[in-house]
């Protein structure tokens, strides 16, 4: 840790860390925080640009801006960190098998990983979601599926690099089990790349949520999502642009925190600064 | 800067002013799924081909009075059951082939035909045959007096004999008798239309072409109408018309529509085989408050038929459930016998204003003793649903038509084609059935007075609202009326003026 | 030689298991053509959606189907649209024009970018304005480029409400329109890609100016450019071939939403209209087009990935 601090300031560790708890707190108590019913309509209060009484606006249904936007911060972050789990599960487990055994075991399960890859995300995800019908599981799961071959992929790479090191030959070569090997070996030596992409494919997992909340796939109305407040937002862009403004904002920001948090913990925790000792 | 980006717009603008002189850029927001009139029916189609590539033997003006059309004038028996059509003369269709009486009982057997499955065929239902005496006449003979007939054969395009059983070949190559001919389709991108010089009123087309640029974002279309990239944004929401009202360069045409919005019951179980309870949902819902909340107040809370029909239509005064009251929803729920809450899921067709509408109905229901759960499948699933009546309830919107029995005849009559709520009521039958053959106007007003006040609180509809429909032009745009089914017919009238 | 054999092999394997994913995909999803042919408003019996199904040949079980199918797409026809009864292959020929226009200035501008502000990001590591760096590249990889798009428009509006660049003109017909209008969709999209692919190129070159072997070359005394560039940009380079790949996949498959916003007639569209059309030769035609284009792209990569980093042998 204090190779870490030397290299990167601790102020943006502050920043971005004290960002994403800030983001999970709100999310979490959201209906505590949320100044009024995220579903509560006024048709007089309509379309109205920020004020004392609302302080983001209201939507083209006088509901609150601001706590529409904490609820959907909230649906966001809880759909997309079960995809990115699920994913890294499944994703993970092949990956490591794949670079660990080799040959045929190898073949077959990176064969199965490349026929998801070979879908573009945002072109699978809406076929699964075609099938199962919209709404948040279904988004999770979709993006699920998307990830699991991404993580696999990502995970080979470095995998492979270390399996053929040294000292897993040798630790093979002393006779240690599959299991010990993979797990006390490989994966402390993945811990970084792991934590990378998982901050990384988090992020990004919301962008996934955002646009097929957009496309009217994901979390269905009246339920507050964010995806879809800039989806119907946009229709009214020309009376009150706020909507559009904030929701897409409040997505930026939540990516945009994941992102960073990962980028920063990046620098801290690569093996090979931690090898320095 | 500015001043750069505006001289760069004024060079773009003045290069498309000199290529495309007299070619109507219009901005649309769908796809058609093809271009064969007698196939495909959706809106995104219709307005398109109605009256632009194709006609009818009648025509429905902008008062929604019946004119004529492909047929210069008719006769009709005294029983109503035949009808002599004369045909226009110099009438072509685009591929130069005069039009014949032969074409015109082509067109009607095509529509009939099982093998197009055309979803005008039931519109056609009380007609027995066509013949042509000569090229010049048409009689038909029905199997019954229908008074709808003649506003029903505006919908019915003349296309060319011989295709009675093909199903592809105007699809993709439209062929009829219209002021326009087809030039291009680039799908997704733009279907352009330009001038048919044999058009048999001489007067017509004065514009060269119409190119409809296919653009699903609103904003975009917006834009594009504010700049004057677009010069016409056709048949476009309150929402839409709001945004785009007042800017610089722009008018705004509108009338109220004769297609309505619907809460639509399933009466083959419960909650909603109960009367007493699609009567509480009448009282739960605050009609005047949708048309605030989804329409922007541009539009009116709707009765079984549109106040565009001036002649037929019942104020919805006369509707006592169209007083919104939740107490008595509740009282009325409780009079039925359901637990309350009564808890339904609301089908909700994939439209950005029906998923507005569905949701303050939502929030209304919820207020007076039902627990609403909105579902928003992809259209198909919709459809499928909605044919297969497996829904509790729906929010939708249906196309009104310019005579009652249209609508009324097949929505509400027992296994009426469109009858999905399975509703079934022997007295309403009988009115139907009889008003369909009446020629006296009066006596047939009389029964569609019954029929609306059966329908209305107790029916497996709930009728929401009639919208105010809107068409947005360049303000060098003239001589185009807008009309309530949507029809660009009067496209043949536009000029643009330099 | 063997091992390009072996990966060719391989090759035909994941496209014959996507061709069968593709295909059941878009039969499971409810609703089928003739639902949707019917649509609403018509007089239906239940012999008429059979005659229907059966034109359409959905009445065959579905490994005849697919077997079907099959034959024909070796046979190289893809078949044609239900809607429009044109042959597929030339729908998708008219929509590919635009997406591989946008794929490529998105790409170029993304990538050619990339390099020079990676590595200068990864030199200037350490410095106070780092930090700033860092920060503004994670805002550029993490803004959503549909809302971008979006607030493009609405600046558009406020700024320049004459300005012309929206919508779509195709190149034959007005070659100046057609770039202007691709610039800011191009800009939506190669905004991300360039801070996704600048950032890779950063972490890898920090992460090799830590090994070994760099320390060695610097301690020996060779120059820092030479260092940066013939040392560590190579080993970047793995990573960034690595997610150009990925990234020219995610452009192929249409940007689905930017091509919405900007009512580009691109794949994404298409594919959008067909799925929502049940229009299944079209939609699996297109799929297989999208993915056999990007499981090339990635077999290419794999190569790259194979010649550039000799310690994987594939």
């Amino acid at each position: 840790m204090a190779t870490a601090s030397r290299h990167k300031p601790p102020l943006l560790l502050l920043f971005a860390g004290g960002g994403v708890a800030l983001l999970v707190l709100v999310a979490l108590f959201a209906p505590v925080i949320a100044p009024y019913d995220p579903l509560a309509q006024s048709i007089i209060a309509r379309l109205k640009g920020p004020s004392a009484a609302h302080w983001l606006g209201t939507d083209q249904f006088g509901r609150d801006l601001l706590s529409r936007i904490l609820h959907g911060l909230r649906a966001s972050l809880a759909i997309s960190a079960a995809a990115v789990a699920i994913a890294l599960a499944i994703g993970g487990t092949i990956g490591l098998a794949a670079a660990y055994y080799r040959g045929w075991t190898e073949r077959i399960l990176m064969r199965l990983m490349d026929i998801l890859f070979a879908f573009p995300v945002m072109l699978l995800a809406i076929g699964i979601i075609a099938m199962l019908g919209p709404g948040s599981g279904p988004t999770a799961f979709a993006i699920a599926t998307v990830y699991t071959p991404i993580f696999a992929r990502l995970l080979r790479g470095p995998a492979l690099v270390i399996t053929e090191s040294d000292y897993v030959s040798g630790a093979k070569a002393i006779g240690a089990s599959d299991f010990r090997i993979l797990f006390r070996h490989v994966l402390p030596n993945l811990a970084s790349v792991v934590l990378v992409q998982t901050s990384l494919l988090l992020s990004a997992a919301i962008l996934v949520e955002a646009s097929l909340s957009f496309l009217g796939l994901g979390t269905q109305p009246p339920a507050p999502s964010l995806g879809t407040m800039l989806s119907e937002g946009r229709n009214f862009l020309m009376l009150s642009p706020w909507s559009a403004i904030f929701s897409g904002f409040a997505i930026l920001l939540l990516a945009f925190a994941l992102n960073l948090l990962g980028d920063v913990l990046r620098d801290m925790l690569d093996p090979r600064l931690r090898g320095e000792k | 800067m500015k001043r750069f980006l505006n001289s760069t717009a004024m060079v773009l603008a003045l290069g498309l002013g000199a290529a495309q002189a007299q070619v109507l850029q219009v901005a649309v927001d769908g796809s058609p799924a093809g271009l064969d009139p007698h196939i495909v029916t959706a809106f995104t189609s219709f307005q398109i081909v109605n009256g632009t590539l194709y006609e009818g033997l009648t025509a429905i003006d902008k008062d929604l009075r019946v004119t004529p059309a492909l047929a210069a004038s008719w006769n009709v028996s005294p029983d109503g059951k035949t009808y002599t059509f004369k045909l226009v003369s110099g009438a072509t269709f685009h591929d130069g082939k005069p039009v014949e009486a032969a074409d015109v009982v082509s067109s009607f057997n095509r529509v009939l035909s099982k093998d197009i499955a055309s979803p005008n065929a039931s519109r056609l239902a009380a007609m027995e045959k066509a013949e042509a005496p000569d090229a010049g006449t048409v009689v038909v003979t029905m199997k019954e007096a229908s008074a709808p007939f003649l506003a029903t054969l505006a919908a019915i395009a003349i296309v060319p004999r011989g295709l009675e059983t093909n199903k592809d070949a105007l699809q993709r190559q439209p062929n009829g008798t219209g002021p326009f001919k087809f030039k291009e389709w680039q799908p997704n991108g733009f279907i352009e239309l330009e001038k048919h010089a044999g058009y048999w009123n001489k007067a017509k087309p004065k514009l060269d072409g119409v190119k409809f640029n296919i653009i699903p974002e609103s904003a975009t279309r917006q834009v594009g109408i504010a700049s004057g990239q677009y010069a016409m944004l056709p048949n476009i929401d309150a929402a839409t018309a709001l945004q785009i009202k007042g800017k610089p360069g722009v008018n705004i045409a509108e009338t109220l529509e004769l297609a309505y919005t619907l809460v639509g019951m399933n009466v083959s179980k419960p909650p909603f085989d109960n009367a007493k309870v699609r009567e509480a949902l009448n009282y739960a819902l605050n009609r005047q408050e949708i048309v605030q909340a989804a329409l922007f107040g541009a539009g009116v809370p709707g009765g079984p038929l549109s106040p565009a029909l001036k002649d037929w239509a019942l104020d919805t005064k006369e509707f006592a459930c169209y007083q919104h009251s939740p107490a008595k929803a509740q009282e009325l729920l409780k009079a039925a016998g359901v637990a309350t809450p009564v808890t339904l899921t609301l089908l909700v067709l994939p439209r950005q204003d029906i998923r507005d509408i569905a949701q303050v109905v939502q929030a209304q229901l919820n207020k007076a003793g039902f627990k609403v759960e909105l579902k928003i499948p992809e259209l198909g699933q919709f459809v499928q649903d909605w044919r297969n009546s497996n829904f509790d309830a729906f929010v939708s919107t249906n196309a009104g038509s310019p005579d009652p029995d249209d609508t009324f005849f097949r929505t509400f009559k027992t296994g009426g084609s469109t009858n999905v709520f399975k509703y079934s009521n022997a007295d309403l039958d009988k009115l139907l059935d009889s008003a369909r053959a009446e020629g006296n106007a009066a006596t047939r007003k009389a029964s569609y007075n019954k029929v609306q006040a059966m329908l209305a609180c107790e029916g497996p509809i709930s009728f929401l609202t009639y919208g105010q429909l809107f068409t947005a032009m360049r303000a060098n745009v003239t001589g185009f009326d807008i009309i309530a089914n949507r029809s660009l017919v009067n496209l043949g009238n536009t000029a643009i003026q330099r | 030689m063997r091992f390009l054999r072996q990966r060719f092999v391989d090759l035909l394997v994941v496209m014959f298991g996507v061709s069968i994913l593709t295909f059941l995909m878009i039969r499971l999803i409810p609703g089928d053509a003739v639902a949707i042919m019917l649509g609403a408003n018509t007089e239906v019996t239940p012999e008429r959606i059979a005659e229907l199904r059966a034109r359409l040949g959905l009445d065959q079980p579905m490994l005849v189907q697919y077997l079907q199918w099959m034959r024909d797409v070796l046979a190289g026809n893809l078949g044609l649209s239900i809607w429009t009864k044109r042959p597929v292959i030339e729908e998708i020929a008219a929509h590919m024009w635009p997406t591989i226009q946008l794929t490529l200035l998105s790409l170029a501008l993304g990538a050619g970018l990339a390099v020079p502000l990676g590595v200068a990001m990864a030199r200037l590591r350490g410095k106070g304005w780092d930090a700033a760096l860092q920060v503004g590249s994670v805002v550029g990889l993490t803004i959503p480029s549909f809302w971008l798009g979006i607030m493009m428009i609405l600046a558009l509006t406020a700024f320049a409400p004459g300005l012309q660049v929206l919508g779509y003109v195709p190149f034959s017909e007005d070659p100046a329109g057609n770039l202007v209008r691709l610039v800011l969709p191009a800009i939506a999209l190669a905004l991300p890609i360039l801070a996704n692919l600048a950032r890779l190129v950063r972490s890898a070159m920090l992460d090799a100016l830590q090994q070994d072997y760099i320390r060695t070359a610097r301690a020996k005394g060779v120059p820092e450019g030479s260092i940066l560039f013939k040392h560590a940009l190579r080993n970047a380079l793995i990573p960034f071939v690595t997610s150009a790949g990925i990234m020219t996949g995610y452009l192929l498959g249409g940007a689905i939403v930017v091509e919405q916003v900007f009512a580009i007639p691109g794949l994404g569209r298409l594919i959008l209209g067909a799925i929502a059309e049940r229009n299944y030769p079209l939609v699996q035609a297109t799929i297989l087009v999208i993915t056999f284009t990007f499981v090339l792209v990635n077999f290419v990569v794999d190569l790259l990935y194979a010649a550039i980093d000799p310690r994987v042998r594939l």
